[in-house]
């Protein structure tokens, strides 16, 4: 465990970091996050001494990390730096071996950790360990940061942005690597970033700083059902919410299917029925010859009331929720939420054709792109 | 004058000459590197007083060699041991501010991830910034090398060997032939030198850390 105490730091007589308390527990993946100069750095690095704090005290599982050495402490905390700072001196092999090297451990035992590590991110030792740093692309270069970090088998790792540089694909799955190394070593981990889909993605809880003092600690969910405050929801709306739920910008004809089952209004009800069935659906959207929005006819309709021959003009249901194709998704979203007996809603250009339908899978799908910040 | 009268003449003189040259080039560019490197090394630890310290250094070097060895020779007198410490002393120079240029151009994010691993300081110079500064410092070397070869011609001026006497003695009886039997040699032997520490850096530079040509 972890317990940050009333922990004060400030340059030049400027407060960086403000009477910081936190507890992290172990195995726990906390990501620190906030504008530039809110102190998520100076706070990570003060874990492992880089930085010395002004006041205050951070615990170990509850021993004192001033009580240490501090070069001691550093080998027994993973650390992985943005700019990645691989020795290019050294092989892949000597960089993986930097830790367990100062803390003296034998020329085989460190030999098999390296081929252990680099099977963890399926590199091979034939391939790759006598690699050169410049010989690998930024990608690879970073998992070898990371097995650095780890080849002391650390209970600790601290990564200061550490997938900044990387371009977006190869960051999507080094993020995907690292968690899921994290979660099958259960290594207690804090991580930097300002990316607030990073965050997301990978931490069991983001600690939201601002001017040096923590605004919300929180798992991602709840960050994002309710940020404490404005400052959050802006951040957060900054980087998430290009495509927020209530976003006034995200239209109907944004979310909506286009392709949309209808039947004529001259159609009788076995032909509707051999279409439901053909098409496994419960329900059918009526238009006039002109596609304009009639009504509805549902299976219980056709069920109850139908017969052979009978037009279905005569089982409209017309009470179904629609919707203007230039509104706000937000209002079908809540038309959809609230109406139990139908799941979709009908969307509607200005002369009132059919141009779409809402379902649950659109809204889900808008949802996605709100958490993950992926368009549609 | 016949080249083979020539040669039974000046031959063994020559092959002498050539080495005490190379002995006075290779103890002082030693003696010069060891020196260089530690203070170096301590003056990248004292950036304060470095900013002040390296200018003075850079005036020390445009001091005449030949003004150097006339003053030590007042104090030490006509031996070699004047001019070896003469020539490391100019030796010192070129390494000293490559190793400290070298040391302080290491960028900071080795610095950082080396910290960050537990390195002391000590352990930071020795494993990450002296190997990255090597080629810096290789290249100091080199310099050190040829100039020394040029400088230890005055050897000669107290009568202490090397290639310069032949110079000093062609000059003094005004024999061309003499002059360049002196300054011929000494000239292939600074061109081989310098190739020579080109290929050994080469050979000792980690392919990770070889430019790309």
């Amino acid at each position: 465990m972890i317990e940050y105490r009333n922990v004060t730091k400030s340059y030049g007589g400027k407060q960086v970091v403000k009477n910081l308390n936190l507890t992290i527990a172990d195995g726990e993946f906390v990501v620190l996050i906030g504008p530039s100069g809110c102190g998520k750095t100076t706070t990570l690095k003060m874990l492992n001494r880089l930085i010395e704090m002004d006041s205050g005290e951070i615990l170990i599982n509850g021993k004192n990390v001033a009580e240490y050495n501090p070069e001691k402490l550093r080998r027994n905390i993973g650390y992985v730096i943005q700019q990645i700072g691989l020795f290019p001196n050294m092989t892949v092999e000597e960089n993986i071996c930097v830790v367990p090297k100062l803390l003296k451990w034998d020329k085989e035992r460190m030999h098999k950790r390296v081929l252990e590590l680099l099977e963890l991110v399926g590199m091979t030792y034939e391939e790759s360990g006598k690699k050169y740093p410049n010989e690998m692309s930024g990608g690879q270069q970073q998992r070898i940061g990371v097995l650095r970090a780890l080849a002391a088998e650390p209970p600790i790792i601290l990564m200061d942005e550490p997938f900044g540089a990387l371009d977006p694909i190869t960051r999507d799955s080094l993020q995907d690597e690292v968690k899921q190394l994290q979660k099958r070593l259960g290594i207690t981990t804090i991580f930097v970033t300002h990316d607030m889909n990073e965050a997301i993605k990978m931490a069991d809880r983001i600690v939201f700083m601002s001017g040096g003092e923590i605004l919300q600690a929180d798992t991602p969910e709840e960050m994002l059902r309710a940020p404490a405050n404005d400052t959050v929801r802006e951040f957060m709306g900054k980087h998430v919410a290009k495509t927020r739920m209530d976003d006034p910008a995200l239209h109907c004809g944004d979310v909506m299917k286009k392709k949309v089952l209808t039947a004529e209004s001259s159609k009788k009800t076995l032909e509707c029925l051999e279409l439901m069935s053909a098409r496994e659906v419960d329900s059918l959207v009526v238009v006039d010859s002109a596609r304009k929005y009639l009504g509805i006819v549902t299976i219980e309709a056709l069920r109850e009331r139908g017969e052979a021959g009978r037009p279905i003009t005569e089982l409209l249901d017309t009470s179904a929720p629609t919707v203007q194709v230039d509104e706000p998704a937000q209002q079908a979203f809540g038309k959809l939420l609230a109406s139990k007996a139908l799941n979709y809603v009908i969307v509607l250009d200005e002369q009132q054709r059919v141009v779409g339908i809402i379902t649950r899978t659109s809204m889900s799908k808008a949802l996605a792109s709100v958490v993950w910040g992926v368009k549609k | 004058m016949t080249f083979q009268h020539f040669w039974d003449t000046y031959a063994l003189m020559l092959g002498k000459a050539i080495l005490t040259h190379l002995g006075y080039v290779f103890v002082a560019v030693s003696c010069g590197t060891v020196v260089a490197i530690i203070l170096g090394v301590l003056l990248t630890r004292l950036p304060k007083m470095s900013k002040f310290i390296m200018p003075v250094l850079s005036v020390f070097q445009t001091i005449p060699g030949i003004v150097f060895i006339g003053i030590l020779f007042i104090y030490i007198g006509m031996v070699p041991k004047t001019v070896l410490i003469a020539l490391s002393i100019y030796a010192v120079f070129p390494v000293l501010k490559n190793t400290y240029a070298g040391i302080i151009n290491v960028e900071d994010k080795y610095r950082e991830a080396a910290r960050g691993c537990g390195m002391s300081s000590w352990q930071i110079m020795f494993r990450v910034e002296l190997p990255l500064a090597m080629p810096t410092i290789m290249t100091g070397i080199r310099m050190a090398t040829v100039y020394t070869v040029s400088w230890a011609v005055l050897a000669a001026m107290i009568g202490q060997g090397g290639l310069g006497e032949f110079i000093y003695r062609g000059l003094g009886t005004n024999n061309n032939t003499l002059i360049i039997i002196g300054a011929i040699p000494a000239a292939i032997m600074a061109v081989l030198l310098g190739h020579g520490i080109d290929r050994l850096q080469k050979a000792v530079t980690p392919r990770g850390m070889r430019k790309e040509d």
